[in-house]
């Protein structure tokens, strides 16, 4: 038993680590539609993530939450954005605010500073999954980071979806999976919202012939 | 509970009809008859509350206390308000081609929607239930505020969207770290979220966690609150959504939001000390009255003038519920009533004004006094107390408030350490009374920046080619109910009134 919760640990652990490291990729594309296939390929680690922990744990409702994932955000999610991207014209290279070195040298950056947060808290989590809830909040931060560092509302909307995933990876490493209509709650939400997204970016594009969020500025004080 | 299943089957049974329902009246029949189901389930909560304290329904998931029921009475006179000024303002709308008849039926769907996600944010038992609902406004309240279509209500959608999702996903972040601190201390994990089952263990929950937990939750609900500096959104959303929308933004959004942190608060208070969730409430409470009062002061455009008086109210509440004691609690409590009922009335008239003047810009607007009589007196008598000046009640929760923090000072700020007994005192006291004047110089800055431009607007001579006078319409009753509202309640605090709201405040002020 010890020495197969040692191994589960490491898996689990790597799997968040793979996680992590599609996040770094993210931040380094340039090609609109390779970001959303990285999304997409970051949800699958998601996917077996959720699945070994509910293997190792033997809590069943785990596994529908890693299904769920498997369908929303590795088949409809990415088919959607690819079907906004297609519609906006906008494969070309992505515009940035801060160029790739020094972008991936700040999510370096942030990913020190959640180990950092999390580190006081990490010993009270259980012993197969302790570190998940570092890589999870540094997931988080990275979302959040490439939300404000790309113009493309389509990035945004992509940075948000991995923070998503960030916050998946945190509720199911790092405690189990929430409760069943908590999970399915935040799905829901997460689908309605890449959704509603969709069509929004669509209205941006005919109003403004462009989703360049730097384009948003007829409102000011 | 019948009147539980009622509050939630009421909107969703309308919401549903108005997707099938193509006519106007028949829609406008339909959101009525549903406010008023909802009203007096609320009533009938109201009593039961009162008279037996908290209770729970539909096998665990709800749960009512003092405080759920009061923010419920504000959804309800807010909501209904809003139905009634929604008659003649979409109405309106409709026949100036502004909206197709065909998307007034979209309109009303989305209204029941973003009604039924703060009903049960507000009555959820569990803590990610309420997430999801609150989340849920969050989805239902963007093509509201989009409803025009122009360049500059899609731009203000889309910053609403974003920034209030990113804005909850960190509040997601800090209630799975609620769960997490849950975990050991639980023997069902299953119901580990319940408010019900955490509030009597809550002492024994790990402090650092429920710490963290706490500032993510702060953070992100704090966005829909519209607290500085995470309002951004809000002068751009409430600029460009249709009226009867900002006013329940604004009048209902805000307090459930508000809610939704004091709700953790509660929990995290038992295990946490109390200076730790009150420093930082007064910390952002501060940063957003001194803040606002600086935008009040050169804002031009009305609705933007009543956006920043928005932050500058929630951070009032918040500075009462930082401060704490049972009369900073109490005061925080009774400014979100009056602040609700003020703002929801001061964005009637704005939409009333915008109808007839067609522009947002203060100085564009003049004579309102000739031009339309009852909506002169509704923005005279909201911004009265909105900049509460004494006989509104909003002058008296504000003074209950600036008591408490002259009298207790904010929690945490008090300069201790190894000064010896009389340093720490005088500095202390020192500490007290630069925030008392910190919080009066702002009151009295934003007091004056909202007095002189609605003032503004009401005095003077309206545009020649303007129409005189004023119809009477349903939409204006809801105004004069809430300006007797406002008035009455400084005079008078009806008894359940009063006893809801001492009992809300036993419940956030821990002993």
């Amino acid at each position: 038993m010890q020495g197969l919760s040692s191994i589960g640990s490491q898996l689990v652990d790597l799997c968040s680590a793979l996680l992590l490291l599609t996040c770094f990729a993210i931040v380094a594309q340039r090609r609109l539609s390779a970001c959303v296939d990285l999304f997409a390929l970051q949800s699958a680690f998601l996917v077996i993530t959720a699945a070994l922990v509910a293997y190792l744990t033997g809590n069943q409702h785990i596994y529908i939450a890693a299904a769920l994932t498997g369908v929303i955000k590795v088949i409809i999610i990415p088919r959607v954005l690819k079907k906004v991207i297609d519609r906006l014209n906008v494969k070309r290279e992505l515009v940035m605010y801060i160029n790739v070195p020094a972008g991936l040298l700040i999510c370096g950056g942030l990913v020190m500073l959640a180990f950092f947060i999390a580190q006081p808290i990490i010993p009270f989590g259980f012993l197969l999954t302790r570190d998940a809830l570092a890589i999870a909040l540094a997931i988080v931060l990275i979302g959040l980071f490439t939300m404000i560092a790309r113009q493309k509302a389509v990035t945004q909307l992509v940075g948000f979806l991995v923070l998503e995933n960030g916050l998946f990876l945190g509720a199911t490493a790092a405690t189990y999976g929430m409760p069943l209509i908590v999970e399915l709650g935040v799905f829901f939400d997460v689908l309605v919202a890449t959704l509603i997204a969709g069509i929004y970016t669509n209205r941006l594009q005919d109003a403004f012939d462009s989703v360049d969020t730097d384009r948003l500025t007829v409102l000011k004080e | 509970m019948i009147a539980v299943v009622v509050l939630l089957v009421a909107p969703l049974l309308a919401g549903g009809l108005s997707l099938v329902v193509h006519r106007s009246a028949l829609l406008h029949a339909i959101n009525l008859t549903s406010m008023g189901a909802i009203v007096t389930a609320e009533i009938v909560i109201t009593r039961t509350v009162l008279s037996d304290g908290s209770l729970t329904a539909l096998d665990q998931l709800v749960y009512l206390d003092a405080l759920s029921t009061f923010i419920l009475f504000i959804i309800g006179v807010v909501g209904l308000a809003c139905s009634f000024y929604m008659r003649p303002y979409m109405d309106d709308q409709v026949a100036r081609g502004v909206i197709a008849p065909g998307r007034l039926n979209l309109f009303f769907f989305l209204f029941h929607m973003f009604l039924l996600a703060m009903v049960v944010a507000t009555i959820a038992n569990s803590v990610g239930v309420q997430w999801v609902a609150i989340e849920a406004t969050t989805l239902a309240t963007t093509f509201l505020i989009a409803f025009w279509r122009r360049r500059e209500s899609l731009e203000a959608g889309w910053k609403y969207l974003i920034l209030c999702s990113v804005g909850i996903s960190l509040a997601l972040f800090g209630v799975v770290l609620l769960y997490y601190s849950s975990l050991h201390v639980l023997s069902d994990v299953s119901q580990g979220l319940n408010v019900t089952q955490l509030l009597p263990v809550a002492d024994r929950l790990n402090p650092q966690v429920l710490k963290l937990a706490f500032i993510f939750i702060l953070v992100g609900y704090g966005t829909k609150v519209g607290l500085v500096p995470m309002h951004s959104w809000l002068p751009d959303a409430y600029t460009e959504a249709p009226a009867p929308v900002v006013a329940m933004l604004a009048g209902v959004l805000e307090v459930v939001a508000a809610y939704a942190i004091l709700r953790v608060r509660m929990i995290v208070d038992h295990a946490v000390p109390f200076a730790f969730a009150g420093g930082l409430l007064a910390l952002l409470g501060f940063a957003s009255l001194v803040t606002a009062a600086f935008f009040l002061l050169i804002q031009h455009n009305y609705k933007r003038l009543f956006a920043y008086s928005s932050i500058e109210h929630m951070g009032i509440a918040m500075i009462g519920f930082g401060v704490g004691g049972p009369l900073g609690t109490f005061g925080g409590l009774f400014h979100l009533l009056n602040h609700a009922f003020a703002k929801s009335m001061a964005f009637f008239a704005a939409g009333n004004i915008h109808r007839r003047f067609h522009t947002v810009e203060i100085g564009d607007v003049q004579g309102l006094a000739m031009a339309q009589p009852w909506t002169a007196t509704a923005l005279m008598i909201s911004g009265l107390a909105l900049s509460a000046l004494p006989p509104f009640a909003a002058f008296a929760s504000e003074v209950q408030i600036l008591t408490a923090l002259a009298s207790q000072g904010v929690p945490g700020m008090g300069f201790t350490g190894s000064g010896g007994m009389v340093t720490v005192a005088v500095s202390d006291h020192f500490s007290r009374v630069a925030l008392a004047s910190v919080f009066l110089v702002s009151a009295v800055l934003s007091f004056g920046g909202l007095l002189y431009r609605v003032t503004g607007m009401v005095w003077g001579t309206p545009p020649e080619e303007m129409v005189r006078g004023e119809v009477w319409t349903l939409g204006h009753m809801p105004i004069l109910l809430l300006a007797g509202a406002l008035v009455g309640f400084s005079l008078f605090l009806p008894q359940p009134m009063q006893q809801l709201l001492e009992q809300a405040t036993a419940i956030l002020v821990i002993q």
